[in-house]
């Protein structure tokens, strides 16, 4: 058993946090923006029938309107600083994806604990050429990573990398609970 | 001994088990039913017995005769050709159910109180990616239900290579080399769980409060509930309100000693662990026996807790989670095993068998003052606020009330000054250990090469204070530490995807 145990210098690992991210396509910000209209236009429509069956409340529309305006706009404006936040980065070994405004979070994946890869594409993501990808660990749902706003042909590639990754792992290293090996 | 059972062709289970499904059948019908049967109980005396007899007679002829036809409609076999455990079952929507035989992860022989009178064993099959337990086989004989066990993980195996250890299913024949005596059962029962009893009393006593108060009203509505509603009221004006304040702490206090000390007695009476080439083989369970199997390859947090009498009386809790497929926490839970009572030396023993060393304590990460102000906005300023706009809002016979706000407040001052002085991490080369808990003090162990993600955040006020929090996800659970020093935090991140991305071993 060759077993070598050196210290190991904490400050000489590679740094998670000054790995330059990648930003989302540009497109993407123009998907956020159409799913948040969309939303809003609904509300306003819902908003209008209502206002249009109840006598009551129907002389303050105006209030209504500029309610439903401010809630765009900061809907819009968090929307612009959450897109400028997200990143992601693949180094080697594993996956980062950072997003958040109140909260930052960066969610690291080593490649070694994938337990299978998703692509997705939404509906408006498609016009522009876009898909989203997800990864998915064991560790359940609030462990996983999904990754929006990746143009359709890098999504297919990183997929394919994730996935010859996968299969480049040892599938299962016999290892026993005495660190003893065999195969 | 064992007789040489053929799988081979679809066959049912012991005729004996329609008495199993009949209860399980009536079992969930009272279930379904016990708000409206408690409701007929109070009315028992207006109601016309003939009918009632005849409906009972009804429901249990229909309930025989639906067990009947699910008996008639179980079968299991297991298809060779295929490699597959095959199960057929089903009154109106015919089910048929085929698992791999290299999915199969346990098969657990458990017996409950009706099982036990009867003299047969349920089989229940757990697979890989399902949260629950698939397959159940409700009533088979002990010696036909050991043979299927090592039928299908025989099989199981035969498929996993790269799963060493050979599976012998349990037999009286094992020497269990930690036994929990009942004296430890004992100490268990009466010093844990006070909160949660403590939330399922209270539960109790207001849907009985509000059961008896809407009973009443209904049987004579009108004056006479309200006299009563009155009554009920009354008895709460302040002078009573202070004697009988401490007169139901005591007795709910008494009431949770007994509940809890029933409760763990019935679940882990007679607790017995045996050790099998490299698996725990435990036994529990006084009305219910229930056959468990673990590996420690597939233990992802182990978990002790202890409080300060429980330390006094030398008795620890521990909780077991092992990975199970994409489960939420909530399910996670429900399948950690729990190890009742066990002393430091048995602790000992187990940790060295789930670890193959006692785990030591790392370097020391403390969390922010800024910790405590969660906590404190959410117990102290927020009901406080409202408590006491409520009383200014409200007649001045309430204002004696506030006798009581500075025992709550001296409470909740001291269980928050434990909280955040018991909430650490130690970390080591081997081993990840956060402990947590104001009361109970909870020791969670983690092995580094178990992580499954690392996530790191912070919130953007924290950016000055130079504090945030990482939360790492096992397979059986996560684990999180809030408000340290964001260097640390993220050196730590950095230490455990290196450790991860390198090791040799595999999470499971």
């Amino acid at each position: 058993m060759n077993f070598t145990n050196e210290t190991l210098n904490i400050d000489e690992l590679p740094k998670y946090q000054e790995v330059p991210l990648q930003p989302l396509h540009p497109d993407y910000w123009k998907v956020m923006l159409i799913s948040r209209i969309i939303f809003f236009v609904i509300l306003g429509i819902v908003t209008g029938i209502v206002l249009f069956f109840n006598d009551e409340i129907r002389e303050f529309w105006g209030y209504f309107m500029v309610i439903l305006l401010v809630l765009f706009g900061i809907s819009v404006v968090l929307g612009k600083l959450g897109f400028k936040k997200k990143g992601y980065a693949f180094r080697k070994h594993d996956v980062l994806y950072k997003s958040g405004i109140i909260s930052e979070t960066t969610t690291i994946i080593p490649f070694s604990r994938i337990q299978h890869v998703a692509m997705h594409e939404g509906v408006f993501a498609r016009m522009f050429g876009l898909a989203s990808i997800g990864i998915f660990t064991a560790g359940g749902g609030d462990s996983d990573i999904e990754i929006p706003g990746i143009e359709k042909e890098k999504a297919l590639q990183i997929k394919q990398l994730l996935m010859s990754k996968l299969s480049e792992e040892p599938e299962n290293p016999i290892v026993d609970h005495d660190g003893e090996s065999e195969l | 001994m064992t007789e040489k059972a053929n799988f081979n062709q679809p066959q049912r289970q012991s005729l004996i088990g329609v008495l199993v499904m009949f209860t399980d059948t009536f079992q969930k019908i009272i279930r379904a039913m016990w708000p409206l049967l408690v409701v007929w109980l109070f009315k028992f005396n207006q109601m016309n017995k003939l009918y009632l007899g005849l409906g009972l007679l009804v429901v249990i002829a229909l309930v025989g005769i639906i067990a009947y036809l699910q008996y008639l409609n179980f079968t299991f076999y297991i298809d060779e050709e295929s490699d597959e455990f095959i199960i057929s079952k089903g009154v109106l929507n015919k089910t048929k159910i085929a698992i791999q035989l290299h999915k199969i992860q346990q098969v657990n022989i458990n017996q409950t109180l009706v099982q036990k009178i009867i003299g047969v064993h349920a089989l229940d099959v757990d697979t890989a990616g399902s949260n629950k337990k698939e397959v159940s086989i409700r009533a088979i004989s002990h010696n036909l239900a050991v043979a299927l066990k090592t039928k299908l993980l025989s099989e199981a195996k035969k498929e996993q290579l790269n799963n060493q250890s050979t599976e012998i299913p349990l037999t009286d024949k094992e020497e269990p080399f930690i036994k929990i005596s009942f004296v430890s059962l004992l100490k268990i029962g009466v010093t844990s769980n006070y909160v949660r009893s403590f939330g399922v009393l209270m539960a109790f006593f207001i849907t009985i409060y509000e059961n008896v108060k809407q009973i009443l009203q209904s049987a004579d509505a009108g004056d006479a509930a309200n006299a009563v509603d009155e009554k009920i009221d009354s008895y709460l004006n302040f002078d009573m309100a202070v004697y009988s304040a401490f007169l139901f702490i005591l007795v709910l206090f008494v009431l949770i000693l007994i509940v809890n000390l029933v409760r763990t007695i019935i679940r882990y009476f007679d607790f017995k662990m045996a050790k099998q080439n490299h698996s725990l083989l435990l036994s529990y369970g006084l009305l219910n026996t229930k056959n468990t199997i673990i590996k420690p390859e597939k233990v992802q947090i182990v978990a002790l807790s202890q409080n300060w009498l429980q330390k006094k009386m030398d008795v620890l809790n521990i909780k077991i989670k092992q990975a199970s497929g994409n489960e939420t926490d909530k399910e996670n839970k429900k399948s950690a095993l729990e190890i009742p009572g066990c002393n430091a030396v048995e602790k000992d023993e187990i940790l060295k068998l789930l670890f193959s060393q006692i785990p030591q304590q790392g370097a020391k990460l403390q969390p922010n003052w800024r910790y405590l102000l969660f906590p404190v906005l959410f117990y102290v300023v927020i009901p406080v606020s409202v408590l006491l706009l409520y009383v200014f809002n409200s007649e001045e016979a309430t204002l004696n009330y506030l006798v009581f706000l500075p025992f709550y407040l001296a409470f909740v001052a001291i269980m928050l000054y434990f909280s955040y002085r018991h909430y650490r991490l130690f970390v080591n080369e081997q081993y990840i250990i956060r402990q947590s808990g104001a009361w109970d003090i909870d020791r969670e162990i983690i092995e580094p090469h178990k992580i499954q993600s690392v996530k790191v955040s912070q919130l953007f006020w924290h950016k000055r204070a130079n504090i945030g929090s990482i939360t790492i996800a096992t397979a059986g659970g996560s684990l999180s530490f809030r408000l340290g020093n964001f260097d640390r935090v993220k050196e730590l991140a950095n230490l455990w995807l290196y450790q991860v991305e390198t090791t040799e071993k595999n999470w499971m």
